[in-house]
């Protein structure tokens, strides 16, 4: 799994395959060292990632509350219609930004203005 | 066209992507399609997680015996282990208000099972232990 790649300044994650039972503890614990650096803008990229189970929702949810503790969010990218399929089961669609490229999620930050953000309020 | 098959594998979270595949081959066999299809997987995957999770509170406490049966419409699939009693009545449902800042994300994984499957019922036996069987209807 690549923990990321600096792009811009902004960390980009890049989770590979399926996340599951099996992967999401390593997902969630880079997840979790990054931000506790007290680095809170993340961008996710699931371009490369072919399943997410509910152990991989709460993972994100937890990095998100973490992430907003911090003044920051996570904005995620590049899901396959699969994964947005079960995002959209869980209404996590209107939770998190979802953007079509890491481009579109990055610059999302500069502005910190998300559709969730604007339901929210 | 009629198909039985099972597979036994040992409670470990490594074991949910052959689980995955043996899943995807049964269904495209019998000669469902890729939603069927995933549907299927991504509850059969919850099921398997939580019989590791709750069930054997643990890896390497026992095995998973899946059995598949399609009949050429519906497709059933019976999960057995021997692990704790599993009572679903006892996981709260979650609450998934997606405005709430405190969503409450306890049960998702049975909570995708009930949305993914048109019958989910789980049953315990002294001696044969957890049995839960899953029905997709065919359109």
């Amino acid at each position: 799994m690549d923990q990321g790649s600096a792009l811009e300044g902004l960390r980009c994650f890049a989770p590979q395959g399926r996340l599951d039972a099996l992967t999401v503890p390593r997902f969630e614990e880079g997840l979790r060292d990054y931000l506790e650096q007290g680095r809170a803008q993340l961008v996710i990229d699931f371009g490369d990632v072919t399943y997410i189970s509910s152990s991989g929702l709460r993972a994100l949810l937890t990095a998100r509350r973490l992430a907003k503790s911090k003044g920051g969010d996570l904005k995620l990218c590049r899901l396959s219609p699969r994964v947005y399929e079960i995002f959209e089961m869980v209404g996590f669609t209107q939770v998190f930004g979802i953007y079509d490229s890491v481009e579109d999620a990055q610059t999302a930050f500069t502005s910190m203005v998300t559709p969730a953000d604007e339901e929210a309020d | 066209m009629d198909i039985k098959r099972s597979l036994t594998v040992p409670g470990r979270f490594e074991y949910l992507a052959t689980i995955a595949d043996f899943i995807a081959v049964a269904g495209r066999d019998a000669g469902f399609d890729q939603d069927m299809i995933f549907h299927v997987q991504m509850a059969v995957d919850e099921a398997c997680s939580n019989v590791i999770e709750h069930a054997y509170q643990g890896q390497d406490k026992g095995d998973i015996t899946l059995s598949c049966h399609c009949d050429g419409k519906d497709w059933v699939i019976a999960i057995f282990d021997t692990g704790r009693p599993f009572d679903p009545a006892s996981i709260p449902a979650p609450n998934l208000e997606p405005c709430l800042e405190d969503i409450k994300t306890g049960g998702l994984g049975l909570y995708f099972m009930h949305q993914l499957m048109d019958e989910v019922e789980f049953s315990f036996d002294e001696e044969t232990g957890n049995k839960l069987r899953m029905v997709k209807r065919g359109v």
